[in-house]
């Protein structure tokens, strides 16, 4: 592996390919990092799917240019900002191999998020085998694996859609509930989950709708409400955060430290997925019209 | 079910901290010593859900059985924590009074029965609390630092027991609960739900919260364990705390006090709630805000902390008030080890060393002349090597997966390699590593992906198969593990 850089991509999903498709690259020695096997992020194993068309499109044809060192299975799992202005950032970069360090003037943070957990939510109840985010579910069917027989998938975004029309598609029997708002009325099939139900697996979820509570059967919950940054990994380097733990960037994409911008999920956990596009392709612009 | 028949010289019932420290002591006397549990993992019951600290046994009631096993655990604790390398911080603990009357509590009632337990007790002002630990409320009366407190993972202690235990010629049965036991004069004899018919020239009795249970199969109604529910909520972010916060304790239990996680973040909790059934570890919306409610007195931001688990666990509460380490009523080859209420953790090396002596004495044994007495300390040295990322929320590498799977004795579950590893234990739940993991469990151990469960039986993650995405060709992992 090379160790010097101008520009460091953490991460090789929608927000990252956007940033390279757009010419982020151009002139510059580029290396990206992703801790998966192949490009494309999380939701490259939910496509295709309806409602994700452009994002298809940009995915599944999508190859590394030769001109970038691309190192897949490679984890950033460490940042350290430079120590002087104008010097380089390093990267802890876990591989097979084992930890190196890479060096980068700019570091591009495109590493997404994850999905948030019941657990992150705080519904209480037991905790059965059977409690699932749809990036399982999709790994399970890809593997051959099915995940439930009775589903019952929580959320309402077109990701949570899709996990839920990927099931029935096995033959999973699947009811889509969509998470109640404390603001305005219930419409059908809405409700708040209060509660998980059964052990060892999965029985059923007690679910509250105008003010009365009922419990629904199934053995499988897919738990599909939402995204958290993944800036774990950044504890300690003083990359500034906000309460939800996402990156605060300013209109250029930059973080608080010279040199380090970030785009996509991992600065806006709620984005949706055409926004990340637009943001990569934004960055990608601001970077070649600066003087890097 | 084929019938089997073991004689042996002790067989050790539970494979909880307790049940494994004994099997740990007893294995470095010259005998033939067996341990069985009825899970499908060692620390599976109270052992594996609770505030995971050390006591220093400052607030037991004085001269009582519980008080004199913490003393001795005391001394006890740093060979252990050495030769088998468990994860241990001495943090010390910070005891809180919020208000006037609860600074009267601690020097009218706690200081004294600190002094008689041994344990020095150092008073605070609320400005030299606040000053080392500028999280605590300001709102604070003051308070005292018990030194001693520390923090330990409990699942490596269990393991690490057990496995020390298997290098020196112990067997540990999992999987297989004790369905019948007779107590004769010179030896009982014990049936177990996988067929094998055991008969030991000693048997003890360390199935923590089932402990009655056991001894009732004996025809020995002599004791009454109930179950007292804990809840807890786990928060990553650390907020700065390092160091153990206690409020002043009621009469009925320890209170709901916040501690660092040895292995990071910080540990809310526990609720103390009597409940039916001992199989009941459900957590509640009540019962977790009354935990934030309770922090928030103490550490205001955990009030409000984003949370990344929450659980329950049971505990034993004994009809004696105290620890039940006696023979048993219906004969003297039968030993209880129970009600060890809270304290299991902090007193398991005491107790370990106590029952082998009672061990000893009754069947007449001596010390192998040879015992090994540390622990190869492999996932360490496997971090150190190679391997790519497996869980992304944790840094858990393939070298630290691989080598747990490759273990003495390895995991024979998903939640058992969590333990083992911190795989599975970050914002994610697993989500991302889980189908990784399965693979692994596969490859390395030959497991079919629909029977490996998550803890208890019946509990697969995966239901079954289907041809529907499997012809599109697997993302998954396909690299060889050497």
């Amino acid at each position: 592996m090379d160790h010097r850089f101008d520009l460091a991509i953490v991460g090789a999903g929608l927000s990252a390919i956007s940033a390279l498709r757009a010419g982020v690259a151009h002139g510059k020695r580029v290396v990206v990092f992703d801790y998966q096997e192949v490009p494309g992020g999380f939701l490259r194993s939910a496509l295709p799917a309806p409602g994700f068309e452009d994002a298809w499109e940009m995915l599944h044809s999508w190859r590394v240019p030769p001109e970038i060192a691309a190192y897949f299975s490679a984890t950033v799992v460490g940042l350290l900002p430079a120590s002087a202005p104008g010097e380089a950032h390093t990267l802890l970069v876990r591989t097979r191999a084992g930890t190196e360090q890479v060096y980068a003037r700019h570091v591009l943070i495109a590493c997404g998020g994850l999905e948030a957990t019941r657990e992150h939510a705080q519904i209480p109840g037991t905790r059965p085998g059977g409690v699932f985010t749809p990036i399982l579910v999709h790994q399970f069917l890809a593997r051959g694996y099915l995940p439930g027989t009775r589903a019952i998938v929580y959320g309402d975004s077109r990701y949570a859609t899709a996990t839920a029309r990927r099931l029935a598609d096995a033959g999973v029997e699947v009811t889509q509930i969509t998470p109640a708002t404390s603001e305005g009325g219930y419409s059908e099939g809405q409700a708040e989950l209060v509660e998980v139900l059964g052990f060892p697996r999965v029985e059923g979820v007690r679910l509250r709708r105008e003010g009365q509570v009922f419990d629904l059967a199934a053995d499988t919950l897919i738990y599909a409400a939402g995204m958290i940054a993944n800036t774990h990994w950044l504890r300690g380097s003083g990359i500034v955060t906000t309460g939800n733990g996402a990156i605060q960037v300013n209109a250029r994409c930059q973080t608080n430290i010279d040199g380090i911008f970030a785009v996509g999920t991992v600065v806006a956990p709620s984005l949706d997925h055409a926004s990340s596009i637009a943001m990569g392709q934004r960055v990608a612009a601001l970077l070649n019209g600066g003087s890097l | 079910m084929a019938k089997n028949n073991r004689h042996i010289d002790v067989l050790v019932i539970g494979g909880g901290i307790v049940g494994t420290a004994i099997l740990h002591e007893l294995s470095h006397y010259d005998v033939s010593v067996v341990l069985v549990e009825r899970n499908p993992d060692l620390c599976d019951g109270t052992s594996k859900s609770n505030s995971a600290i050390v006591h220093t046994g400052f607030d037991a009631p004085p001269d009582s059985l519980e008080a004199r096993m913490l003393a001795s655990a005391r001394e006890l604790w740093p060979t252990i924590i050495e030769n088998l390398r468990i994860p241990y911080l001495q943090t010390g603990a910070l005891l809180i009074a919020t208000s006037a009357e609860e600074q009267t509590i601690i020097d009218t009632q706690i200081a004294p029965r600190s002094r008689r337990n041994g344990v020095e007790l150092q008073p605070l002002t609320r400005a030299e609390i606040l000053e080392s630990a500028p999280y605590v409320n300001p709102r604070i009366h003051g308070g005292v630092l018990v030194e001693g407190e520390g923090i330990i993972d409990p699942f490596w202690a269990t393991r690490a027991y057990a496995e020390n235990a298997v290098h020196n010629g112990a067997e540990v049965v999992l999987g297989e609960a004790v369905t019948g036991i007779a107590v004769e004069s010179e030896r009982v004899l014990v049936r177990t739900s996988g067929g094998t018919n055991f008969a030991a020239a000693m048997v003890v009795n360390a199935a923590g919260l089932w402990a009655d249970e056991v001894a009732r199969l004996a025809g020995d109604s002599s004791f009454r364990l109930t179950p007292r529910k804990g809840q807890f909520i786990i928060v990553e972010e650390d907020h700065g705390v390092s160091q153990i916060i206690l409020p002043v304790p009621s009469r009925v239990s320890k209170g709901i006090l916040v501690t660092p996680i040895v292995f990071g973040g910080v540990l809310l909790g526990p609720t103390a709630e009597e409940v039916e059934s001992k199989s009941d570890l459900a957590t509640t919306g009540e019962g977790l805000r009354r935990i934030r409610e309770g922090v928030g007195k103490l550490v205001p931001v955990m009030a409000q902390a984003s949370s990344v688990r929450q659980f329950a666990g049971l505990r034993a509460v004994s009809s004696t008030g105290d620890y039940i380490i006696r023979p048993s009523t219906v004969g003297s080859r039968l030993l209880h080890v129970a009600g060890i209420r809270s304290t299991g953790i902090s007193a398991s090396p005491a107790i370990g060393r106590y029952v082998g002596e009672l061990v000893r004495d009754e069947l007449g044994l001596s010390r192998r002349s040879r015992v090994v007495e540390t622990l190869p300390e492999y996932l360490a040295d496997a971090a150190a090597n190679e391997g790519d990322v497996v869980c992304l929320c944790r840094s858990i590498t393939r070298a630290e997966i691989l080598a747990a799977l490759r273990s003495p004795l390895p995991p024979t579950t998903l939640d058992g390699l969590k333990r083992r590893t911190g795989a599975m234990l970050g914002d994610c739940q697993g989500n991302l590593c889980m189908p990784r993991l399965i693979d692994m469990f596969q490859r390395q151990l030959g497991r079919d992906p629909d029977t490996l469960e998550k803890h208890a039986a019946h509990s697969a993650p995966v239901a079954g198969y289907t041809t529907y995405l499997a012809s599109a060709g697997s993302p998954a992992t396909s690299q060889e593990e050497h």
